[in-house]
């Protein structure tokens, strides 16, 4: 297995203050890579970092690579909106757009310039099933997206990230605000998606990480303190650190 | 730092609109008349308080000397309401003010309702257009077919190849009453635009290069050319004498069987007297005393 | 057991403490109450006034022929009173004016929402509150120093006053408070939409105008109201402007609005001159209040939609 991203001696700063400090990492192609710690640590900074999304933070700077199929993506020549196409993302809170179901998958379809009605009705379709909602909601495509329960809506917003046929799924916290049924049916979902793309998710949740994830990534203050697989490390973390947040010393 | 320019911005405007406050005469009327307020006439021991009058914008010029020199001579103020000549008629109808200013003589129904009018002064309406304009004189069929809409371009009179831009008063004023009864085109006048006030129709005038308008002859100034009627030229000895044709009254209305006031009735006394008549004249007009 | 502290007070309403209190409550209530009552009482007022001076001139005219007739001649021999040319320039006016007034006003909100740097955004706020003091008067003054002109020699008309002229100084006058409302509509669209917009590959651009923009809709639908309202109420400046001869309304046309009709002839009028005014006055208003009612229903739609 290849690693579809990497980052090399990754540095960023709000400002003055440092928040990530020199992270290396790779992240293997079709793996569910999970990335915890406690609040604050950088784990989501570095989520960001992966589709450039931290750009839109006024004063921030990135020093070091950050390689998405082996091209570093910070380079000023690389057309940020195919990036993001490519590696996609889903947010904490679900933020499903104000308009129906089917105009919210069809979105980035559509701003990648696909017009024809039958075949946005195969993305469509074809994104929600992936996400498995699609049996909830074909009758009631036309229905506005905020009429769904939180649970839905982020597998919305999941099936919304799906329509442009990314290679890499970001997820940032998914299934924080939902209920635990709502929850192990994301996780299902991950899991079952994990053979065609690759997904990096920051959980707060180890128990979730240990659940669904390959590789787990522990950062600690900016910091990436440990990285390896999943069962090894929860069984027998290899840093001091690492083995105190398992254990519920700290977090 | 903001809040000190602001402030000595402010204090500056301030400063400069109050330097723009001239002379305590009657206000030019430029605004379109609003509905009368004309204020009621004090009632007057011993020649005190306020003569009030309301009316024609066009005489505007003749009360405001007449109000100031009387007010040299006796003290009392003489207030003025340029709200058109109609207005100024109701007003004194109804009892809003002292003298009502008419520059057309009182209508049928008008006097019949109880109203009064005493002539007191001639005034000449210019036929006025551009100082571009190259024509210089017209006759009054000329002006006539010119309102009408037969003649529209200026080259048909011996001017530029122009289209005619026609200036006038809006329906109910005094001056266009005047105007369209002696040129004969009452409620024929096909006007591109109705203005609301003498100095109006001037500014428009003085504006564009090929408009015509008309205009009361005591507030026409060098910013626009007065054309001479039937090869005469307007001025107080041609109204005077009559052989300027397009000339109308300038009227004093009051209310039959209502008494003035010691002041208002002394005002009038003085303003038809012949003592008022280089006053009159003073302003462009022909004293009919 | 007795509790340290506040002696215990029996929660009685005889009690003169709450009796007292509840008086004050009660006047209070009442006050608020009588000036709520005022104010639609002047409302009230003003709508019967209007109907009670209106009617006489509309029966004798007979409202077809007021609503349709295409000849205003009040002081002719032969009066005629047909307010059609009235009402027609009104609605050309305002609808030019919101033509041009909400896209540029629309667009003008978007750069200084989305796009300007806080500098800039400073001194162009600054201006549009500026804008927004000016009083009427002001812009017919500078419509008809300089607009009216400058149309005439543009345009190589015969004279500039025309529709067109009272349209540019609408469009100028609704300008401030369509950009100030939009702006406060795209401010509050949350940022969530626009992140996941962008996460999604579209450009900032492409998320302004397909995300922020519909969900500011109903914002933007208020700036519009609120400059309707203002356009089609706008005497002063539009009355130095647009030539004020009672023509069917065309763009380079001098023609009347239904408000400067009232306004210039009230002063000078009687009788049933007087009477038609206040029908124009009464027609005037009845077409205010149709326009909001049209819009909020047209609001209402969309929101459920």
């Amino acid at each position: 297995m290849n690693n579809i991203m990497t980052a090399r001696d990754l540095c960023l700063w709000y400002g003055q203050a440092q928040a990530l400090k020199n992270i290396n990492m790779d992240i293997a192609e079709n793996s569910i890579t999970a990335l915890i710690g406690p609040s604050g640590c950088g784990k989501s900074t570095f989520l960001k970092t992966l589709n450039r999304m931290n750009d839109l933070v006024p004063g921030v700077k990135i020093t070091g690579q950050v390689c998405y199929r082996e091209e570093d993506i910070y380079d000023k020549n690389v057309d940020v909106n195919q990036l993001r196409r490519e590696v996609g993302m889903v947010f904490q809170k679900p933020n499903p757009f104000p308009m129906s179901i089917y105009d919210n998958i069809a979105y980035g379809p559509r701003t990648h310039g696909i017009r024809k009605r039958g075949e946005l009705d195969e993305i469509v379709e074809q994104a929600l099933r992936d996400a498995a909602i699609w049996d909830e909601v074909k009758d009631r495509l036309k229905k506005n997206a905020l009429g769904l329960s939180g649970g839905q809506q982020q597998r919305l917003c999941i099936a919304r990230a799906l329509a442009v046929k990314p290679s890499v799924l970001l997820m940032d916290e998914p299934t924080s605000a939902l209920d635990p049924i709502s929850t192990s049916r994301i996780e299902e979902l991950a899991m079952g998606l994990k053979d065609r793309y690759t997904i990096v998710i920051v959980t707060h949740n180890m128990q979730q990480a240990l659940r669904i994830s390959d590789n787990t990534a522990f950062f600690l203050l900016g910091e990436l303190v440990e990285y390896g697989d999943t069962q090894t490390m929860f069984d027998q973390p290899a840093d001091k650190r690492t083995e105190a947040y398992i254990t519920g010393r700290f977090g | 730092m903001k809040k000190t320019i602001a402030l000595v911005l402010t204090v500056l405007m301030t400063l400069s609109v109050l330097s723009a406050c001239g002379s305590n005469s009657a206000p030019a009327a430029t605004q379109a008349p609003a509905a009368a307020p004309a204020e009621a006439a004090a009632e007057a021991p011993a020649l005190s308080g306020s003569v009030s009058t309301d009316g024609s914008t066009s005489m505007e010029k003749v009360i405001g000397a007449l109000g100031e020199a009387y007010e040299q001579k006796t003290g009392v103020t003489v207030t003025y309401n340029p709200t058109g000549s109609g207005s100024g008629i109701k007003a004194v109808g109804e009892g809003r003010c002292d003298i009502g200013l008419s520059s057309r003589a009182l209508k049928d129904e008008e006097k019949a309702s109880g109203l009064t009018q005493t002539i007191l002064a001639y005034d000449g309406i210019a036929i006025i257009v551009n100082p571009a304009n190259p024509i210089n004189d017209l006759s009054l069929e000329q002006i006539a077919k010119v309102y009408t809409g037969e003649i529209t371009n200026w080259s048909e009179l011996g001017g530029d190849d122009a289209e005619i831009v026609l200036i006038g008063r809006e329906a109910g004023s005094g001056t266009r009453d005047g105007f369209e009864s002696i040129t004969g085109t009452t409620d024929a006048c096909q006007y591109r635009q109705e203005l609301t006030s003498t100095g109006d129709v001037i500014t428009t005038v003085a504006q564009n290069p090929n408009a015509i308008g008309y205009a009361s002859l005591a507030s026409v100034k060098d910013t626009v050319k007065a054309l001479a009627v039937e090869g005469v030229t307007p001025s107080e000895e041609t109204v005077k004498d009559g052989s300027y044709l397009v000339q109308r009254p300038f009227v004093l209305v009051t209310k039959e069987g209502v008494e003035l006031s010691a002041a208002a009735q002394d005002f009038f006394n003085y303003i038809t007297s012949t003592e008022a008549n280089e006053i009159i004249a003073g302003a462009g007009v022909v004293s009919a005393n | 057991m007795e509790r340290a502290g506040i002696a215990p007070r029996p929660f009685r309403k005889g009690d003169n403490m709450a009796k007292k209190k509840q008086l004050v409550e009660n006047l209070v209530h009442g006050l608020f109450l009588l000036l709520g009552l005022i104010t639609v009482g002047c409302v009230l007022l003003i709508t019967l006034y209007l109907v009670v001076s209106g009617i006489p001139a509309i029966r004798e005219i007979g409202l077809a022929d007021f609503l349709f007739g295409r000849r205003w001649a009040s002081t002719a021999a032969e009066p005629a009173y047909g307010i059609l040319p009235f009402i027609l320039t009104s609605i050309y006016g305002t609808a030019g004016a919101i033509l041009i007034g909400v896209p540029l006003g629309f667009l003008c909100a978007v750069y200084l929402a989305k796009m300007a740097q806080p500098g800039i955004r400073n001194i162009m706020e600054s201006a549009v509150s500026l804008l927004a003091g000016i009083p009427s008067v002001v812009y017919g003054l500078v419509g008809m120093l300089v607009l009216v002109p400058g149309i005439r020699r543009l345009f190589h008309v015969p004279d500039g006053a025309s529709l067109l002229a009272a349209i540019l100084v609408l469009a100028v006058m609704i300008l401030p408070s369509i950009i100030k409302v939009s702006i406060t509509a795209l401010e509050a669209v949350p940022r969530e939409y626009e992140e996941a917009s962008l996460a999604l590959g579209a450009t900032p651009v492409e998320t302004w105008f397909r995300v922020s923009v519909p969900a500011a809709k109903s914002g933007i639908a208020a700036a519009v109201v609120l400059g309707v309202g203002r356009a089609i109420g706008e005497t002063m400046a539009v009355m130095m402007v647009s030539g004020n001869a009672p023509n069917m309304p065309d763009l380079f046309q001098s023609v009347r609005f239904l408000t400067t009709a009232v306004a210039s002839e009230m002063a000078y009028s009687a009788g049933l001159q007087q009477q038609a005014l206040f029908s124009i006055a009464l027609v005037l208003f009845l077409f205010i209040m149709l326009i909001n009612a049209a819009l909020k229903a047209f609001l209402k739609g969309s929101k459920e939609g």
